[in-house]
């Protein structure tokens, strides 16, 4: 017994996370401070030194538009091809089992700028891919790997009896899997798939070997021309870091939404 | 201490070095692009050679100078000389006005000019304004490049390298390639995989000169350089690295 009768207080237990983080509060967090700031410094930027500024957030825009459908193209195959890998992974079928750790080890040992290179001009000699969508399949090829393994994560971190109790219930694996363990994994691969899709947004970059004209491609063409490289690369930066503060905070809303309906 | 003896050491070596570096000969470092042959590449041997190469080494031996041989991206290869990574360019650049605004040149040193590549299945196209609605590839930042962009209709494509152009074009994604003329010779007419595909149509469209490229105001190099390009070209040596390279 403890002498001290202080440490038999009773102990509430509460909703949400066990350690909160209370730096994620009040009117000027991370998030705020850098998102607004990098728009203020674009804005600045373009009216304060319009040239080469204003011209540089003129050349870009399309730039922009490749980089976003390459970026949500490549995140929606590579959550289906996660989901398949990760539920591969965890299957009793040896054969199933095999192939989808093969396909994890292979790519993930495997840097994405030479997948890339290796899927446009290797299949390209045998098959007419558009530029485009080779580049959308290389990425979502790369990234269905970590994803599956984030999927794999998920879905073992639910507690056995889960599985177990609806079996008892009569339902089928198969319908177990789908009704009660995959909506509850969901929310816990929710935070790592941000995580992702964030890393996958900046890795498109690596597209513009290709000669696909994403932002990055964009202003390296416009500061291949004008010299001025400083400038455009602090551009295409400030672009990067307003798209993917954006998403990162459209993820972090979907996962409020998610434990709210605890 | 005997690190400091040797920092010591190493001291007056560097002011012995920095004494006598008037007298003796300076060592310049150049970059170049090593993909665009046979003006400028990678052989076999991981030895950096081309018409630029032995033209710049035959410079350097002219006017007395060690060069040291810098292998650079071509995009963010002024950017590099900008920052003071090397002290000139020598690959394949044209003189151009844009260029001449915001870097010094030698003297040109050869000509050249932009020609179109074509698929050999292409039976009617003459100039690049005949593939109009389709993708025409040239390396980013050139000179081929801007010439591409000139022509209303047609989709420029930019390539890091003219070499994956070529392959883009081999794949049938694009449907024409510009580049310099001795480049587009190589690819199209000598490398054994695009010959039977590739054809050069027409005459090269533009005249341009190449030249050797300095930070803005570095007279003094400029000087050099051009006293070993007056010697070179009074020896008829650039006659004979022509021969030798470009066919």
């Amino acid at each position: 017994m403890p002498k001290n009768p202080a440490s038999h207080a009773p102990i509430e237990v509460g909703d949400g996370a066990a350690i909160p983080n209370k730096n994620d509060a009040g009117l000027f967090t991370a998030w705020r401070i850098a998102f607004f700031g990098a728009i203020f410094v674009s804005l600045y930027l373009a009216f304060a030194k319009p040239d080469p500024y204003y011209e540089i957030f003129k050349f870009v825009p399309d730039g922009v538009l490749v980089t976003f459908k390459v970026t949500l193209g490549a995140i929606l195959l590579a959550t289906c091809i996660g989901l398949i890998t990760g539920l591969g992974r965890i299957s009793d079928n040896r054969f199933i089992n095999g192939a989808a750790s093969l396909y994890v080890e292979v790519i993930r040992g495997i840097p994405l700028l030479v997948q890339i290179f290796y899927i446009y001009y290797a299949l390209g000699r045998f098959v007419k891919i558009p530029d485009m969508l080779s580049a959308i399949i290389a990425m979502a090829v790369c990234y269905g790997a970590y994803m599956g393994e984030v999927f794999r994560a998920g879905i073992q971190s639910i507690p056995k009896g889960q599985m177990e109790a609806a079996l008892s219930l009569g339902m089928s694996r198969r319908q177990a899997m789908r009704q009660v363990i995959l909506p509850q994994a969901f929310k816990v691969v929710l935070p790592p798939i941000g995580n992702e899709f964030i890393a996958l947004l900046k890795d498109s970059s690596l597209v513009s070997i290709l000669a696909v004209s994403d932002l990055l491609r964009r202003g390296r063409e416009y500061a291949s021309e004008t010299f001025s490289y400083f400038e455009t690369y602090t551009v295409i930066a400030l672009i990067y870091l307003v798209m993917t503060l954006f998403f990162s905070k459209l993820i972090g809303i979907m996962e409020e939404r998610l434990n709210a309906g605890k | 201490m005997k690190l400091l003896r040797t920092l010591s050491a190493a001291a007056a070596l560097l002011a012995a070095l920095s004494l006598t570096a008037f007298a003796a000969p300076k060592s310049i470092k150049v970059a170049t692009d090593a993909t665009w042959p046979p003006m400028e590449m990678v052989d076999t041997n991981k030895q950096i050679v081309g018409y630029d190469i032995d033209f710049l080494k035959a410079v350097a031996k002219e006017a007395g100078v060690a060069v040291e041989i810098k292998n650079t991206a071509w995009d963010g290869i002024f950017a590099g000389l900008d920052s003071g990574q090397y002290d000139a360019i020598i690959s394949s650049v044209t003189i151009t006005k844009e260029r001449q605004a915001k870097y010094d040149f030698t003297e040109p040193y050869t000509s050249i000019g932009q020609i179109l590549v074509v698929p050999k299945t292409n039976k009617t196209a003459k100039v690049i304004a005949d593939l109009k609605g389709k993708k025409v590839g040239a390396q980013i930042g050139t000179t081929g490049a801007m010439e591409i962009k000139k022509v209303a209709g047609v989709e420029l494509k930019t390539y890091d390298e003219i070499g994956l152009a070529f392959e883009d074009m081999a794949a049938g994604r694009i449907f024409g390639v510009v580049c310099d003329e001795p480049v587009a010779a190589h690819f199209a007419l000598q490398k054994k995989e695009y010959k039977d595909k590739f054809k050069i149509v027409g005459k090269s469209f533009t005249k341009e000169a190449y030249g050797m490229v300095v930070k803005k105001g570095n007279k003094d190099l400029v000087a050099l350089l051009n006293k070993g390009i007056k010697a070179v070209k009074a020896k008829k040596l650039d006659a004979k690295i022509h021969t030798k390279w470009v066919k």
